[in-house]
């Protein structure tokens, strides 16, 4: 008995030993980390990721996570490495983005295998706006059988500004082709100035709106988007786009791209009520 | 311009307070200048402590800042990412940490992998060492100065960990930055002088960052406040000089004409005043600025006008005075001071410049008793009219002076003998002419005129003439004189004038001397038989063994009013005589009175007294009818008395006086002596004895006793009894003889018998 107690101890203390941060090796010499808080046995573990260049302290993952917690849910809150060791900081739109949607995914699954490794059998991941569509690419691939479902906050596209798309994609592959590095300099999303090589920057460009509604399309989990009427983020007709295809999505009436003041309350009420419907385990 | 010793013009004065004002402000500047320099030195001094201090802050700050930028860089991701991934680490090194503002443009920046070894990604170098200094401790922050070609160069070398516990150390960032322009660029000083900061370090030396600021040398900036303030406070004083140095000009200027002119003026015409040149004109007197300046000159010159004014009134007054003190109130001629001032001149111009001098002493015959008579009213008036006749009668020239009373006299310059007598018979004629009536003075009014001559060959005698003018004069007022005399023109009267006038000396000693003056007797003869009824008693004076008679002395007396006292002196002899009882018995003694006596109470007092002689020789009083009597109510109550007293009187002399009928009326007279020039006029047969034949019977009807005076031959004395004279008197019968020989004669004549 001593010793089932002593195995349980043993077993539980990593967990109980990190349940703030926890670090993870994704590739040689890159570490990342992550908020872990674990809740009841009995409900899904969920995976919350943050926005494009973000980190998990950005508010909306990290309320969500704290009422999540609060719920009785184990959360882990990862900060996407994007090639940095033990980022800690937002990566501004001018550094060199030595990251791809490719090792986002990695590092994405690495993290559900962290779960998984800490005996989590049922993962809900949550994606708030670009975190969304990177866990989108994961789930386009080959999914941990462990990830139950999916929720999308704030669901967006890669968005290309100054280039027709795919010119930029053609450019970018020409130079993948002829395996040209130099950093490409080109307007992602919310950066203006987005330097990266053309590899890596092509990882993400692929991402448009109709790939995006595809993978969303043909997601092989529950799914459930949640998002802002009030969204000036989003590109025109999105929303309008994924009523289309007939995605489970909740539109909160009011609430902006980032889903704060009042509407933190309208996500979390939303995540809440989609978990519920999830099975429980024993 | 008199000056008194010590005294110091105005002007001088007043340049000497200017200087004095510049002398003091220029101390006070070169004192404010010298603790301008003292505040400055001081300043200076402060300025380099707080150069110093500042540049140890600027030190301190840009070391911070470099700290902190060198952790900041070191906790960045992206420094991390490009030691993990130093693809792109030129990029991130030469451009990302620029645009990222984690490092100033001035800054270079290398990373270095755990070995020390700088990453080396291609492209270009900056510079900064391959390899991190051995000296670089491995977790430490270590920065250290090297001169470099002569720039200043910082390196500031630092860990990067992997993550933020620094559990893992993924290698070193070197900063590299031209130190002193990073700190010149990054500091604005104030206190310090940029160009002067050197860091005493030779080339390819090294040095610790804290022992940069001891190795700094630095000079501190000039205060540009301090400066300017310097500058302000010089200009200020300059500014203060020059302006007071042209108000000190224009305060002169002000002064020399607001103050100096004037008062110069006002002294001038003061030293002007003094000197009696001053010429106040005050409308054509430049107006003073100052108000005060201007009122004293204002008063300066009205004074003088008022002291001119005043001036020329004395001077009118002066003249006036003069005018008053030289002339005689009464008449309007020159007085006896005026006399006497002009004759001392005359006297010395003459003797100067000979010439013929004429002197003329006029004195009013009997003028006392016309005075008495008729008042000093009438008598100023006949004065009055005297003075203007004798005026009309001189020269236009010539000076009419009242010496006194009644005596005038006048100087003739440039005359002869002949014309001054010519003038003083103008004067007699002019005077004359007047008309005295209409005072209701019936007497005749004349004047006796003595003349003096000093010829211009003779001007040494000049002094006597006053002298000789006045013999003169009393020769002329002799009787039967014509009133006019000429000193020198007849020895003889001029001689017994001078008797007479030597005489008055006497008269005055017998006055004093008892004794001087003797009686001489001459009988008085009844008619008919001439038996001796009265002696009258006729003065002598004797004086120095010489008799003087009375027609010498007595008109001393009358000029010199001595009546009084003569009479008395008189009968003071008479009496001594009478009492000596060597007159015979019962016969009768006339004494000669003076009107003027009759009417004095201590004359009539001792008449009284006199009256004891009375029953041994009754007493006869005579009075001179050639003497006015001005109190004639009294006079006549006197003689009553005397008369109760058994006195007679008599009146002497008559048929020379002013007023025979008058006298007979109103006094009680008993007998009437013809005189002799009435006596004289018997002798003849014509109409003057027959007037004088018929007023002797007149007078004998009207119950008068009647002596004939002066009988001196047969003829007359049978006249006179043939007419019936009471006596007779006069040489024919004897002559006046004094006592001793009168009685020595009648004991002669009783011893025979």
């Amino acid at each position: 008995m001593r010793l089932k107690l002593f195995c349980l101890l043993i077993l539980f203390f990593p967990v109980a030993a990190l349940a703030n941060l926890v670090e993870l090796k994704v590739r040689p010499g890159i570490q990342a980390s992550a908020d872990y808080r674990a809740g009841a046995r009995g409900k899904p573990a969920v995976l919350l990721l943050h926005g494009f260049l973000q980190t998990r302290e950005f508010r909306t993952v990290a309320t969500l996570a704290n009422s999540l917690h609060d719920a009785g849910y184990t959360v882990l809150v990862p900060t996407l490495s994007l090639n940095i060791p033990n980022r800690m900081q937002s990566l501004s739109c001018e550094a060199i983005h030595r990251h791809s949607m490719n090792e986002d995914i990695i590092e994405i699954a690495r993290w559900v295998d962290w779960l998984k490794s800490r005996g989590h059998q049922h993962i809900v991941l949550f994606g708030h706006s670009y975190g969304s569509l990177q866990l989108l690419a994961y789930l386009e691939g080959k999914p941990d059988a462990a990830v139950e479902a999916y929720i999308g906050t704030s669901l967006i596209e890669t968005r290309i500004a100054t280039l027709s798309r795919p010119a930029l994609i053609t450019q970018l592959r020409e130079q993948v082709q002829h395996k040209q590095t130099r950093l490409v300099t080109q307007s992602v999303s919310l950066c203006p100035q987005y330097a990266a090589p053309p590899a890596d920057l092509l990882s993400y460009a692929v991402w448009d709106q109709p790939r995006t509604l595809a993978a969303v399309k043909n997601a092989p989990v529950r799914m459930q988007l949640i998002m802002g009427d009030a969204d000036k983020i989003l590109g025109h007709g999105w929303l309008q786009a994924l009523q289309h295809i007939q995605t489970p999505m909740i539109i909160v009436p009011g609430a902006n791209h980032f889903m704060d003041a009042e509407h933190e309350f309208d996500l979390f009420e939303h995540t809440l009520g989609f978990l519920q419907t999830l099975p429980t385990t024993p | 311009m008199m000056k008194s010793p010590g005294s110091i013009p105005i002007k001088q004065a007043a340049l000497a307070f200017i200087v004095g004002v510049l002398v003091l402000v220029s101390l006070i500047g070169g004192f404010a200048l010298h603790e301008m320099r003292n505040v400055s030195h001081n300043l200076m001094q402060s300025n380099q402590k707080a150069a110093r201090a500042e540049l140890a802050d600027a030190i301190e700050r840009l070391s911070g800042q470099i700290k902190n930028q060198a952790a900041t860089l070191g906790r960045w991701d992206e420094t991390r990412q490009q030691l993990v991934i130093p693809e792109y680490y030129n990029y991130w090194r030469d451009q990302r940490v620029y645009e990222s503002g984690m490092l100033s443009r001035f800054a270079r920046v290398a990373l270095y992998d755990q070995s020390g070894n700088k990453l080396r990604a291609g492209g270009t170098s900056n510079a900064l060492p391959a390899r991190l200094p051995f000296h670089v401790a491995p977790h430490l922050h270590t920065s250290w100065l090297s001169n470099e070609a002569g720039v200043i160069t910082l390196y500031y070398a630092f860990p990067v960990y992997s993550d933020e516990r620094r559990l893992a150390l993924l290698g070193h960032g070197l900063i590299r930055l031209n130190y002193m322009a990073e700190l010149l660029n990054q500091n604005s000083f104030r206190y310090t002088d940029t160009a002067s900061i050197k860091l005493n370090l030779k080339p390819g030396a090294l040095l610790s960052a804290p022992e940069l600021l001891p190795n700094l040398s630095l000079s501190a900036r000039s205060d540009p406040e301090q400066l300017r303030f310097q500058a302000i406070l010089s200009r200020a004083l300059l500014a203060l000089l020059i302006l007071l140095a042209a108000t000190a000009l224009l305060g002169f200027m002000a002064h020399h004409r607001l103050l100096v002119r004037p008062l110069r003026q006002l002294s001038q015409d003061i030293d002007a005043m003094k000197q009696g040149r001053f010429e106040p004109n005050p409308e054509h007197a430049e107006p003073m600025r100052i108000s005060e300046l201007e009122n004293i000159h204002r008063s300066l010159l009205d004074y003088q006008l008022q002291l001119r004014e005043l001036h020329g009134s004395l001077e009118h007054q002066n003249r006036e005075f003069r005018s008053q003190a030289r002339h005689d109130v009464l008449t309007g001629c020159y007085n006896r001071r005026a006399y006497e001032e002009d004759w001392s001149r005359f006297r010395e111009e003459i003797k100067a410049v000979p010439q013929g001098v004429a002197f003329l002493l006029f004195d009013c015959d009997r003028f006392k008793s016309i005075n008495d008579t008729y008042g000093h009213a009438k008598g100023d008036r006949v004065l009055t009219l005297i003075a203007d006749a004798l005026v009309t009668a001189l020269r236009a020239n010539d000076r009419l002076y009242r010496l006194g009373g009644d005596e005038f006299a006048a100087i003739l310059l440039r005359t002869t003998p002949a014309q001054a007598r010519q003038i003083a018979q103008r004067c007699q004629s002019l005077l004359d002419a007047k008309r005295f009536s209409e005072l209701d003075i019936n007497e005749p009014i004349s004047v006796s005129i003595g003349i003096a001559f000093c010829a211009a060959d003779q001007v040494e005698h000049i002094d006597e003439l006053p002298k000789q003018a006045d013999i003169a004069m009393y020769t002329a007022k002799l009787p039967g004189r014509n009133r006019v005399a000429l000193y020198g023109d007849d020895v003889e009267r001029a001689s017994q004038t001078l008797v007479a006038s030597r005489e008055t000396s006497a008269v005055f000693q017998a006055l004093a001397t008892p004794g001087m003056i003797e009686m001489h007797y001459q009988s008085i003869r009844s008619l008919p038989g001439l038996e001796v009824k009265y002696y009258e008693a006729l003065a002598r004076i004797r004086y120095h063994d010489t008799l003087i008679l009375p027609a010498a002395f007595l008109p001393v007396v009358s000029s010199r009013r001595l009546e009084t006292g003569f009479d008395l002196a008189v009968l003071q002899q008479v009496d001594l005589d009478l009492s000596s009882k060597q007159l015979p018995a019962g016969v009768g003694i006339c004494i000669n009175l003076t009107a003027q006596s009759v009417s004095q109470p201590e004359i009539v007092s001792y008449l009284l007294e006199l009256s004891r002689h009375n029953t041994r020789h009754p007493l006869m009083i005579e009075i001179a009818e050639t003497s006015l009597i001005t109190q004639v109510t009294e006079a006549s109550t006197y003689l009553d008395l005397l008369r109760t007293s058994q006195y007679r009187i008599a009146m002497d002399d008559f048929g020379t006086g002013h007023s025979p009928l008058r006298y007979l009326v109103d006094l009680p007279v008993d007998v009437i002596k013809f005189d002799l020039s009435l006596i004289s006029r018997l002798e003849a047969n014509d109409r003057a004895a027959q007037v004088v034949t018929d007023f002797a019977r007149m007078m004998i009807s009207a119950g008068y006793s009647l002596t004939a005076e002066g009988v001196e031959t047969e003829t007359a004395l049978r006249k006179v009894e043939s007419l019936g004279f009471a006596h007779v008197q006069g040489f024919l019968l004897d002559h006046p003889r004094p006592l001793a020989e009168l009685v020595a004669s009648l004991n002669a004549v009783s011893e025979p018998s």
